[in-house]
């Protein structure tokens, strides 16, 4: 019997070897590195995670790149300079003739066209549609109007169905000059209630199918009006809304890279109409993909110095070069390999032994003695730079009430007084223990050329307590619990403990940490749901812009709710200054008033990155933006 | 036999059903939206036009497409993977799992019943009191922590095995091992006690007695009657081992569907948990079926009262 | 004879054995069980004794001092001044007192990275972690007693759909279940705990594993009460007209305390187990609350070949394996007491 039991367990464990061994097992690439979250996604066009951008930039190629040490805009597949009218609002780019896609087509200025369309498509949902909504003439317009007409037809589908609508789809019916048979139905100059909708005896199945036609028939011919322009294959002609200095730099990041023509072949919708019911432009999500053949698509085809040769979910993105590349004979490494390793710790031992070649990103629990070994130079291959963004703490400027308590941050003066009496270099150097350097200001300071950071007028517990009496809350008193929002995970509940300590023993006020899972946290932080609340920014492009423009008036990203006339005007006149000096000055002058007066924003630290590459690789330079075009490396073993 | 066959899949099915309710029940009443990113907003139309594509306006419309998708192994896109549907994640990282348990099991029967019938037959020998302190360590160390001391020790100070990973059979060694050590012990523990039963039971001693080799004795007549409860015990426990590797696959970097449930959860992607939950039911219940009637072919008793 | 009552006692007649009290005494005699009670009795107290520390400083960061490694076994971190900062050291408190002495106990096991006692910790983790074990065994208990109990004394078809119910529910992996319930149950019950998150937080995982852990009690039960169910003391008490609720409490469970006190010591270890494999994978007790799983699964973490923390993950993995044993130690006792004829137990 027991000759039995032992003779059944070899068996199955020599045939479960012998698949294991069909199946897995591959070559090591020339240059390996980690990615510890795995790909989000490899669209372009939906992309906002680094990890995701650092592969993107690779394996396409836009109309400009990013110079290895510099980061600023070089060549790409269009040459440069581009012709600039005079008035700086038309750039007329030319494509390279020697611009390929990996299948070998020619690169065409229609490529990029089609990819600027889908990005400002509300079906692709990408979270930087606004560079092209908000500097190209005509595209915000192009977007608002798709916007409307497809919360139009998700509503009268809903209706069609026989479901209910909610209040908001309700008034954006209301509105839609284009339904005479609502209007007639119901007179009145007040937008119906939901109950009222749906009582009216309307076919609502007719009017969304004409509603639906007409609107798939107008689409192209609406977008004409968007100023972009392909006269010919080689010739991209953009028109801007504004004179914008860091044009080129925009046209290098990963939402203007270009798109195949196959993609065509996966666009979802009913019948011809290339539309979903709702009206949306989708593609199947799974155009990304390298070996994903339905309808004859021929797999993802890129233009980059890389093409993507294989991809294993959450194990291993393989990159292999572009044969049609316009450049490939300057490229020395040949294959990448993209491992994903969930376990930052396991990367570190991985990447001791040898099995990676670049750890870029070392957020472990002992990060300080990585950091302490980084900045004596006992190990040269830590590297610990500065990054192009900040670690600061948002006001609730907006709400009257903040979960059934009066929001005392209306008034700025209270702000200030928050801001004011922390120890800023005490948090980074004792508390978190990594020495980032400590930031007074929202702009890295040193990080865009051209820019020179406000001065900052120093200030202490003293002058806070001042301010506070000053605004009516003399030694905390009236204030009520303030309630402290942040993500958990990370080190935010250390800082979030610090200040709260500080705010008590200076000030004089309860505070209440409320610690939250990542969404629930967006979720809240979104919904103006706290009174303070953790935050941060990282830059996309090099301008002062990208950090200023958070805190303008109804921009997406002001989850500040701040809201400053003044403020505003001094960017739109910014925006409208052609002198470049004179416009940094502009610039500056609006960041002084934010961090000296107004206080939207209680910045911390100027984040970092702790990041490891082995001293074989050559060609990766650490930068602020932390971009490496891997097309310049070479690995000597 | 046959009727036994389909009786048993018939009520596989009920279950997987009830089990599918259960868990669409729960994922629902979760809060949170999947759609809310962390740094960046979207405009409230586009959030709800997207909720009306992915059925997330309307929760009974959701619960039947997904019912009729599951039926042709279509279980929808991910919300946090937008490039992968679930069917795609799972197809390519349940074999891994399975393949983790199944060769942690194997490794676990081949070492835990040899050892589990020595120890027995030299009881409180030095081999016995030294299986008897592993089998302690076995079944009260979690196993991130066996886990990660092999690693260290392999991986890291003696450098002859890989840090993690999968597609190598050097990979595949720590992660099967450290999966087997409960299993191992608490198999080890169930021979002993078997044995120890049989061995000191009448027709042993008859066997003896009468002059049979002892070696056969042991190895052939005891060891089948002790071998029953283990036997039993294999079947739940494999499907633990193929359905619990989470841990396991965390600490070596496997990637098995174990770790991409937890991630599911932790995101709230409703679609990749309901797949996920629906493929390890099914398989659980499966396991639970084969070795029901492995057990019944096997143990003479029940297959007279069949 | 289970279930025999105490005969009217006449002057001069010894009173018979009750069978449990047979058990009760098998169990005491066992010495391994005897250790683990020791064990866990001492360990206890001693937490509990603890408690005014290890609650005051089981999230209190040294930011005051310079404390950026974590230092090591002997090391004294002197907590006052960080402590003074939380409001805690206000004159004539007992930090005042306690002073050096105790700065010179907590700095026995080392420290973390966030200049935490390991040792006040790990006491403040074994009784958190023991309250989850508990927990979720009395609900385990609850809801297996009940659903066995009801299903045997019911019968017939309620019989028949309860234990189909509990097959379903067997097909289930167990730590999939765990996750989920904890999803789901989380939002409502930090609102029932009025933003006590951390409370909540451990409430939830009793609640979460105890509801995945009454399958098989439930299945003992019914057997032990379908066998109970036919003696003819239960047949007296349904003649004398007591009715159903009566006969389940006041004659049944009393019967039962047996198979529910072996079973329901049986999840206590398997709940700290699963705790443990949670917290490992961020799901289970959060910082900064510690538990054993929780305090290992950290430990684990900060392993590395840079510098050797090993008191960070001796010390809990020590505490988090004697705990299990002695648990295991004292639930094999009582299934060898009270049901010698199963012999799964380890030493024979």
């Amino acid at each position: 019997m027991f000759r039995w039991v032992v003779a059944v367990c070899l068996i199955l464990l020599a045939a479960t070897l012998a698949g294991y061994t069909l199946a897995g097992g591959s070559e090591r690439a020339d240059f390996a590195y980690v990615n510890s979250t795995g790909i989000n996604t490899l669209d372009p066009a939906q992309m906002s995670w680094t990890p995701d951008i650092r592969v993107a930039i690779n394996i396409w190629e836009g109309l400009t790149t990013y110079d290895p040490r510099t980061t600023r805009p070089r060549e790409g597949a269009a040459y440069l300079p581009p012709d600039v009218s005079a008035d700086h609002l038309t750039y007329t780019f030319t494509l390279r003739p020697d611009a390929r896609w990996s299948n070998g087509d020619p690169v065409t200025s229609g490529d990029f066209v089609r990819a600027w369309r889908r990005a400002i498509e509300p079906g692709t949902a990408g979270d930087y549609a606004f560079f092209i909504t908000d500097y190209i003439a005509g595209a915000g317009e192009y977007y608002e109007w798709r916007n409307h007409n497809v919360a139009a037809l998700t509503a009268l589908n809903r209706l069609a169905r026989g479901w209910g609508v909610d209040d908001e789809s309700a008034r954006s019916l209301w509105g839609d000059a284009e339904l005479p048979e609502l209007a007639a139905a119901r007179p009145g100059p007040e937008p119906p209630t939901v109950a009222e909708i749906t009582s009216l005896d309307l076919d609502w199945g007719a009017i969304y199918r004409r509603r639906f036609e007409r609107h798939a028939a107008e689409l192209d011919a609406r977008f004409v009006s968007v100023g972009l322009e392909a006269p010919n294959d080689h010739t991209l002609r953009v028109m801007l809304t504004r004179p914008c200095p860091y044009f080129l730099d925009l046209c290098a990041f990963a939402v203007m890279l270009p798109c195949h023509r196959s993609i065509e072949l996966l666009r979802e919708g009913v019948g011809d109409t290339g539309l979903t019911p709702e009206g949306l432009v989708v593609y199947d999500p799974q155009w990304t993909k390298p070996d994903y053949h339905a309808n004859g698509y021929p797999g993802l085809i890129t233009n980059g110095p890389y093409r993507v040769a294989d991809w294993a979910f959450k194990r291993r993105l393989h990159l292999e070069t572009n044969p049609h590349y316009w450049d490939r004979e300057s490229i020395a490494c040949r294959s990448i390999d993209m491992l994903v390793y969930s376990d930052l710790n396991t990367a570190l031992m991985a990447y001791e032994r040898g099995d990676v070649d670049f750890l870029p990103d070392m957020s472990v629990e002992y990060d300080h003695q990585l950091v302490e070994l980084a900045v004596t130079g006992q190990r040269p291959d830590f590297i610990f730079p500065v990054v192009f963004g900040t670690y600061y703490y948002i006001f609730n400027c907006d709400s009257e009430t903040v979960r059934g308590r009066a929001n005392p941050f209306r008034d700025a003066r209270v702000r200030k007084a928050f801001a004011l009496c922390i120890d800023k270099r005490t948090l980074t150097d004792k508390v978190i223990g990594r020495g980032d350097p400590v930031s007074q200001h929202v702009i890295p300071v040193g990080t865009i050329t051209g820019y020179e950071s406000p001065p900052v007028a120093a200030g202490d517990a003293g002058e806070a307590r001042r301010l506070l009496a000053d605004a009516g809350y003399a030694g905390g008193r009236d204030l009520p619990p303030i309630d402290l929002l942040y993500s958990t995970g990370s080190q935010h509940g250390k800082v979030c403990e610090y200040l709260a300590n500080t705010w008590r023993l200076e000030l004089g006020v309860t505070v209440e940490l409320r610690g939250k899972e990542t969404k629930t946290f967006a979720e809240d932080k979104v919904k103006c749901n706290y009174m303070i609340a953790r935050a941060g920014w990282y830059g996309d492009y090099a301008d002062p812009t990208t950090f200023l423009d958070v805190f303008a008036t109804g921009n997406g990203n002001n989850d500040a709710g701040y809201s400053n006339p003044t403020y505003d005007a001094l960017l739109a006149r910014a925006a409208a200054e052609t002198d470049a000096a004179r416009r940094m000055q502009l610039l500056a002058d609006a960041e002084a008033m934010l961090v000296n007066d107004e206080f939207p924003a209680l910045p911390l630290w100027q984040y970092t990155n702790l990041m490891a590459v082995k001293s074989h690789v050559r060609g990766l330079h650490p930068n602020p933006r932390l971009t490496f075009p891997f097309r310049y490396l070479s690995v000597q073993r | 036999m046959t009727r036994r066959i389909f009786n048993r899949l018939v009520w596989g099915l009920v279950t997987l059903g009830c089990i599918y309710v259960i868990t669409f029940l729960m994922v629902v009443s979760a809060p949170g939206n999947p759609f809310a990113a962390a740094e960046r907003n979207m405009p409230p139309e586009v959030v709800r036009a997207l909720e009306a594509r992915y059925s997330m306006d309307n929760q009974a419309a959701y619960f039947f497409q997904f019912l009729a998708g599951a039926v042709r192994f279509d279980f929808g896109p991910s919300f946090q993977y937008k490039d992968w549907t679930c069917s795609q994640i799972i197809a390519r990282a349940l074999p891994v799992s399975l393949t983790l348990g199944l060769v942690a099991m194997l490794i676990a029967v081949l070492v835990g019943v040899p050892v589990g019938v020595l120890s027995a037959v030299r009881r409180n020998s030095w081999f016995d009191l030294t299986s008897l302190g592993f089998i302690l360590i076995g079944i009260s160390l979690p196993a991130f922590v066996t886990g990660s001391a092999l690693l260290i020790v392999f991986a890291i100070y003696l450098k002859v095995l890989p840090i993690g990973g999968w597609g190598r059979i050097s990979q595949l060694v720590l992660p099967a091992l450290t999966l087997s050590l409960p299993f191992m012990a608490y198999i080890a523990r169930l021979t002993r006690v078997g044995m120890l039963d049989v061995l000191g039971s009448d027709f042993v001693r008859t066997a003896v007695a009468k002059g049979l080799d002892r070696r056969a004795v042991i190895w052939r007549h005891a060891f089948r009657v002790a071998f029953l409860p283990v036997l039993s015990y294999l079947g739940p426990a494999a499907a633990q081992a193929m359905t619990g590797s989470f841990v396991v696959e965390k600490v070596f970097n496997v990637p098995g569907l174990g770790i991409h449930f937890v991630d599911a959860a932790l995101n709230l992607d409703r679609g990749l948990i309901m797949s996920c939950v629906l493929a390890y039911s099914a398989i659980l219940i499966l396991f639970n079926i084969i070795v029901d009637l492995l057990y019944a072919q096997v143990d003479p008793r029940i297959k007279e009262a069949a | 004879m289970i279930g025999a009552p105490a005969t009217s006692r006449r002057a001069g007649d010894r009173r018979p054995e009750r069978p449990s009290s047979r058990s009760w005494r098998r169990f005491r005699a066992n010495r391994l069980a005897g250790a683990g009670t020791v064990f866990v009795l001492v360990a206890t107290l001693i937490a509990i004794f603890a408690l005014p520390f290890s609650l005051s400083w089981f999230d209190v960061q040294n930011a005051t001092t310079a404390v950026r490694h974590a230092p090591a076994v002997g090391r004294v971190v002197d907590q006052a001044p960080y402590a003074e900062a939380q409001g805690s050291n206000t004159p004539g408190s007992w930090f005042t007192w306690a002073g050096p002495a105790v700065y010179r106990v907590a700095s026995w096991w080392g420290h973390d990275n966030l200049g935490r006692s390991v040792l006040f910790r790990c006491l403040l983790g074994f009784l958190v972690s023991l309250v989850i074990g508990l927990g979720a065994a009395v609900m385990s208990v609850t809801i297996g007693v009940l659903w066995g109990a009801v299903a045997a004394l019911a019968g017939g078809r309620v019989d028949a759909v309860m234990m189909r119910i509990v097959d379903v529910l067997f097909g289930l992996p167990y730590i999939l279940m765990v996750i989920l319930l904890k999803i789901a149950l989380e939002g409502p019950l930090i609102r029932l705990f009025a933003g006590r998150t951390q409370l909540a937080n451990v409430v939830l995982l009793a609640v979460a594993i105890g509801a995945v852990s009454w399958l098989t009690m439930a299945r003992v039960i019914r057997g032990q009460v379908l066998s109970l169910r036919e003696q003819p003391f239960i047949e007296a008490a349904r003649a004398i007209g007591a009715g159903r609720l009566r006969i389940l409490f006041l004659h049944l469970l009393p019967n039962l305390v047996g198979p529910i006190a072996v079973y329901a010591t049986l999840v206590v270890p398997q709940a700290v187990l699963q705790e443990s494999f949670l917290s490992f994978l961020g799901i289970g007790v959060q910082q900064p609350v510690p538990s054993l799983g929780r305090l290992a699964a950290d430990g684990v973490q900060a392993v590395n070949t840079f510098v050797g923390y090993w008191w960070l993950i001796t010390f809990p993995c020590l505490l988090l394996v004697l705990t299990l044993l002695a648990l295991n130690f004292i639930g094999d006792g009582l299934r060898d007491a009270f049901d010698p004829k199963s012999r799964t137990t380890l030493l024979v």
